[in-house]
């Protein structure tokens, strides 16, 4: 099948079971993305798929076929995205297992909501688990970022 | 990638780009998959297992049982320290064997290890196992355990006790109860927790038969730790087993040790000549990881008519599940009863816990081991206290207080508190909160219809004074001038590869860029203790500066040499040596570029170290909630904390942990337990169930520190890793308490569940 | 998860055919319930038919009377669809409160009323919104459909394709979360329609979807207190049924109010 992973489109044989989450880090060898529960409730698996942010570890990869999957080592390009620099410098990481997810669920809440209340952004990461920094600085993470991209555009 | 903007810590850049290596991260060309076999009931004993079916299901290319085990000459898992009563009694050890042999005693022991050529084949197979198993009554808590026609787990464990642990003057006590005007008690429930750090635990391991030698990659607190339980267990010497953990996903006091499936990955990579990896699931991890806190802590206060406290004992039960493992009979031992005083000066205190096993998951270290459960039963108990005999909680506090002069005060139960300004903190969290004006803003909550409450608690807790007479670290130099500090600590998320480059950029100006801290490399072995009960920054930290002393002594003589000058024309700083007559000057870094010998040794190289004892962190938090008495749902309007952690190398690290304390805290106060049906099975098997907290459980909080340095160690700093959890139970139960007080209800355990607090409210 | 055959077509003629033509198959849709339940191995079919596609499921449309949402519109569809605000705010509103952003961005209408949980948001909305369900081979109204516990009238092979709502003058809905899995502990949806007709049905506290016939007097005679009482009231380890009945009665006040404020 085909599939679009971090700006590059390849061919890829997939068994009809295979998650996405598989296809990434056992065949892409992309290892950031990261599973962290068996009920779909942590967002550690967390990927944009067409831009949206979908939880890796319940999608087969055959229903991506013909997708554009972005995952976090796909994220910086030239430059840091300017939500993982404010995640770094808000110290809105500890251990890091959580933190791509909740980097790729941050991208899309700012996508949809660029100046986002704390209502939304409570609301944007209820998908993700963190267990180590209580969240406190996660919020201002995204906050800053929101900042930052709306200073680039300006 | 161009270079990044000004990132805080040296470990983000991986981590947020996803390169960052976890276990599971970890494969090997040819390697096979894991997958356990574990028992379905709580108690039962085994009369057989059949693995025809398994070794016939597609892939499978072996079995590990308890008869490879047992092959194999292993051990039990470790004991951890055996508790000892005054009269020389010995607590009864159930260690907990590899693999379950004649009986099972919780849902999830593990049974076997299938290995097969991927994932799904192991899986598949291991639930074509037939096991005949005689279910036996299983016994999930105190009651049920320790009653007469309890089935026992342990032939060498009457009652199911494994001691009645005492400890402190009883007879001192006992007359201060005698002679107490007043005296109040109330008892604490610390529910069972399960830790769940978001990294699964995994194993991966390869096997050389060359070499004889293992690699093995598993999260750790540490590699000395984890190898001697690696080695205790297997029997096979430390020098044998390359560990090579690099990024670990939070442990909380879990990973301190090994498990059944490290051992056996180890075995399986041998016996197989292939490597092996295992993985838990989520669901797995649940029924697996130790538990945590499972304590009943019954505290009993005597005051005199002034509200002078005279005596404090408790009657403490720990649950240890169903074998001795690790820290759990340390944890409802020694460490509820080392601070049990808290900040106060009690001339007589007592205590006894009962260690007690059940069914269940066995239980372990979880952030804060034991100290954040006593702070929360005095804390409470001195709230109820001064609520019972008209006593004003702030001032019944402050009375009591162990004054500044009294440092370095010997508590008589087994700590020396090195030091602490405890009505400083109280006074600043008093003014940070608004506390005095609180009752206004109660009665303005009341008009609608929302119950206001405020809790205010000093926690005070022990910092560990480590496992190893002191700590070292490697300091090497490379060509380029790059200092590598080498250590056996075991980091999971708090920055020690920042912090220890802060303390050597502050000491000797290097760059922090030219500085690198490596935990766990096997080659690099050293003196020290690994990660756990807040001490590395301490520990090793003070190691790192003494390195830097030595670094520094070291290269004066060799400035002298460079700087063709004399001991007293040189000056030191920035980083720098300079010749004061000449103005020349040389980096530290440019004074190794130029005297690097390829393949010698550097003579600036220098192996640091510090004998560290334990500190006691310390601090006051207040919590403002309000209740809606319709829904039973608790808001945290305000969390205000003010720590003393002694001197903060890196604040925002420092910051970091007690947010991520706190909100754990929040998660036992208001969310977790991990619940068992009297069969054994655990009802919160998973994150269904099993609620953790999300963003937005704490909006609005405000941290200070107050730093009162200590004398223990070199860099004067307390520990700070657990003390978000030593603060928080405490507080939110206060205030808790506090809002539902006016409707009569003085006592409620945690989880403060929104049904659980509405029950209450319909009962009054 | 057990290995399968996996089909992707976008006729849905086709989808019925390859489900009669093979043992043990099921359709696939959003996959946010089945994907779990086969990773758990409760559920092992030997084929999954891949609905998703299908243009008939897809639909989101409305008459002067009728909302009409295919089975396979996801739940921030219809969240953020400006249609179904405007003519069932309620219904979107209940969408937006399923599970979480990735949750929202792959479940879908139908998988989650063919699944008929009995603490999930969907069957609240249909039942009280005089949902038709329109399957590949007949309509299905909501009290017909819901059958029980997990259980809906749908036979084998058949294919639930679109769910026509009927618009009502007012709507709202009120959920209380279950902490760990975000599942309605209580949901309340309240529908008004002309002639004073009122619907309320309630989630999360029985055996499965019921209307709260209490409740809907009370709506027009506010003095009145509904309670619940029947025998399937759901207890747990989260809370007891009182509880449940307690918040069904504070989400029904919040929802009402809302109405009145609208």
């Amino acid at each position: 099948m085909q599939i679009t992973v971090n700006g590059q489109t390849q061919e890829l044989t997939v068994q009809d079971n295979t998650l996405l989450i598989d296809l990434i880090r056992d065949q892409l060898h992309l290892t950031g993305t990261h599973s962290g529960c068996d009920t779909t409730q942590c967002g550690c698996c967390t990927v944009l798929m067409d831009q949206v942010a979908v939880k890796s570890c319940t999608i087969l990869a055959r229903q991506a076929e013909g997708a554009s999957i972005q995952t976090i080592e796909g994220l910086a390009l030239q430059d840091l995205h300017p939500v993982q620099e404010a995640f770094s410098q808000e110290h809105g990481l500890q251990c890091g297992y959580c933190t791509p997810g909740m980097i790729m669920s941050t991208v899309y809440l700012l996508q949809r909501y660029p100046n986002p209340s704390d209502e939304q952004i409570k609301e944007g990461l209820a998908g993700n688990i963190c267990r180590c920094t209580g969240y406190v600085n996660i919020i201002k993470a995204v906050k800053s970022a929101a900042k930052k991209m709306q200073e680039t555009k300006a | 990638m161009n270079s990044p903007k000004e990132l805080l810590r040296k470990e983000d850049l991986r981590l947020i780009t996803g390169h960052g290596k976890f276990t599971a991260d970890w494969s090997y060309e040819g390697m096979c998959h894991a997958y356990m076999i574990r028992s379905p009931y709580a108690h039962a004993v085994i009369k057989k297992i059949d693995y025809q079916q398994v070794l016939k299901a597609p892939g499978v290319i072996r079995v590990i049982t308890a008869e490879d085990v047992q092959q194999a000459g292993m051990k039990s898992l470790p004991t951890g320290s055996t508790m000892q009563n005054p009269d020389g009694q010995n607590q009864v050890l159930t260690p907990m064997p590899v693999l379950a042999t004649d009986k099972v005693r919780f849902v999830g022991q593990p049974i076997a290890m299938v290995v097969a050529d991927t994932y799904e084949h192991a899986k598949h197979a291991a639930e074509l196992v037939q096991m005949d198993l005689d279910v036996l009554e299983a016994v999930t808590d105190y009651e049920a355990a320790t009653q007469s026609q309890a089935p026992q787990l342990h032939e060498q464990a009457n009652g199911n006790m494994s001691l009645h642990f005492i400890k402190g003057d009883q007879a001192a006590t006992e007359k201060a109860f005698e002679q107490a005007t007043f005296v109040s008690s109330m008892g604490v429930k610390s529910q069972r927790l399960i830790g769940s750090p978001m990294e699964l635990r995994a194993v991966v391991g390869k096997y050389d038969p060359v070499t004889e030698r293992y690699i093995v990659h598993t999260p750790n607190q540490g590699m000395l730790g984890m190898l001697g339980a690696l080695e205790h267990i297997t029997g096979i010497s430390k020098a044998q087993i390359d560990l090579q953990t690099q990024d670990v996903g939070g442990s909380f006091g879990i990973r301190g040790g090994a498990f059944s499936e490290s051992v056996l990955v180890m075995l399986a990579s041998k016996l197989l000549g292939k490597p092996i990896k295992w993985v838990g699931t989520r669901s797995e991890i649940f029924l697996s990881d130790w538990h945590g806190r499972g304590l009943d802590l019954n505290g009993f206060i005597a005051l005199n008519e002034n509200g002078k406290i005279l005596g404090m004992r408790f009657e403490n039960k720990a649950d240890l599940g169903a074998y001795t493992c690790y820290f759990g009979s340390f944890i409802g031992a020694r460490n509820v009863s080392i601070t049990m005083n808290g900040v106060y000066d009690i001339p007589a205190v007592s205590m006894s816990s009962e260690l007690y096993f059940t069914n269940t998951v066995p239980v372990s270290a979880y952030r804060g081991a034991g100290r954040p459960d006593i702070a929360y039963a005095i804390e409470r108990l001195i709230d109820h206290a001064a609520f019972e005999h008209g006593f004003d909680p702030i001032e019944l506090r402050r009375k009591n207080f162990i004054q500044p002069h009294q440092f370095p005060y010997n508590n008589q139960i087994g700590s020396v508190y090195d030091c602490g300004e405890f009505d400083r903190l109280l006074t600043r969290a008093l003014e940070m909160s608004d506390y005095q004006n609180f009752e206004q803003r109660r009665a303005q909550a009341l008009q609608n219809n929302k119950l206001r409450g405020i809790g205010l608690a000093y926690f005070l807790e022990a910092s560990g004074a480590g496992t190893a007479p002191k700590d070292q670290v490697l300091g090497q130099f490379a060509k380029e001038g790059i200092l590598r500090i080498y250590a056996v600590t075991g980091a999971s998320g708090q920055g020690h590869e920042t912090s220890f480059a802060q303390i050597v950029h502050e000491k000797i100006g290097l760059q922090t860029n030219q500085i690198e801290f490596v935990a766990g490399q096997s080659d690099k072995v050293m003196v020290g203790s690994g990660t756990g009960g807040s001490r590395t920054l301490y520990g090793a930290g003070s190691a790192v500066f003494n390195l830097c002393e030595q670094v520094l002594e070291k290269s004066k003589a060799l400035a002298i040499q460079l700087l063709n000058t004399k001991e007293d024309k040189l000056h030191f700083s920035n980083g720098s040596w300079t010749n004061t007559e000449t103005g020349e000057a040389l980096t530290l870094a440019q004074m190794v570029q130029k005297t690097f010998v390829e393949g010698q040794p550097h003579a600036l190289n220098a192996t640091g170290e510090a004998s560290s004892g334990a500190t006691y962190p310390n601090g006051c938090h207040v919590a403002e909630v309000e209740i809606d008495p319709d829904t039973g749902v608790t808001e945290i309007i305000q969390y205000i904390a003010v720590d003393d952690v002694g001197v903060a190398i890196s604040p925002a690290l420092v910051q970091g942990q007690i947010h991520g304390g706190i909100v754990q805290g929040i998660g036992q106060a208001f969310f977790e337990q991990a619940v068992y049906d009297e069969t054994g099975q655990l009802l919160t098997g998973s994150f269904m169930d099993y609620a953790m907290p999300r963003a937005g459980c704490l909006m609005n909080i405000k941290t200070e520190k107050i730093e009162v340095p200590t004398k223990n160690n070199i860099l004067g700093s307390k520990g700070v890793g657990e003390s978000g959890c030593s603060g928080s139970l405490p507080t939110l139960s206060n205030a808790v308490i506090n809002a539902l007080r006016p409707k009569g209800i003085t006592e409620l355990d945690m989880p403060f569940t929104p049904a659980k607090i509405w029950a209450a409210l319909q009962d009054h | 998860m057990n290995t399968f055959q996996y089909h992707l077509t976008n006729h849905l003629q086709l989808a019925k055919d390859i489900f009669v033509s093979n043992e043990n198959a099921r359709f696939l849709s959003g996959g946010m319930t089945l994907l779990p339940s086969m990773k758990h191995g409760l559920i092992q079919p030997d084929h999954l038919i891949d609905v998703s596609k299908i243009p008939d499921l897809q639909v989101l449309k409305e008459t002067s009377d009728h909302l009409i949402i295919g089975a396979a519109v996801k739940h921030d569809q219809v969240a953020n669809n400006p249609m179904v605000q405007s003519a069932i705010p309620g219904l979107a509103y209940l969408a937006s409160q399923i599970g979480d952003p990735q949750v929202r961005a792959r479940g879908t209408i139908g998988g989650s009323i063919a699944n008929n949980d009995p603490s999930a948001d969907y069957p609240a909305g249909a039942l009280a919104l005089k949902a038709m369900m329109v399957t590949d081979r007949r309509d299905i109204a909501a009290e017909d459909f819901f059958t029980g516990f997990y259980s809906t009238a749908l036979e084998e092979g058949e294919i639930l394709s679109q769910i026509k709502f009927a618009k009502p003058i007012k709507s709202a809905y009120a959920k209380f979360k279950q902490a760990a899995s975000g599942y309605a502990l209580a949901g309340v949806f309240i529908a008004v329609y002309p002639d004073q007709e009122i619907r309320v049905t309630v989630t999360g506290v029985g055996a499965g979807v019921f209307r709260w016939t209490e409740a809907e007097q009370a709506f027009l005679n506010p003095k009145m207190k509904p309670s619940i009482e029947r025998d399937d009231l759901i207890s747990d380890l989260h809370a007891p049924s009182a509880y449940r009945v307690n918040i069904a009665q504070v989400l029904f006040k919040k929802a009402a109010q809302q109405i009145q404020n609208n």
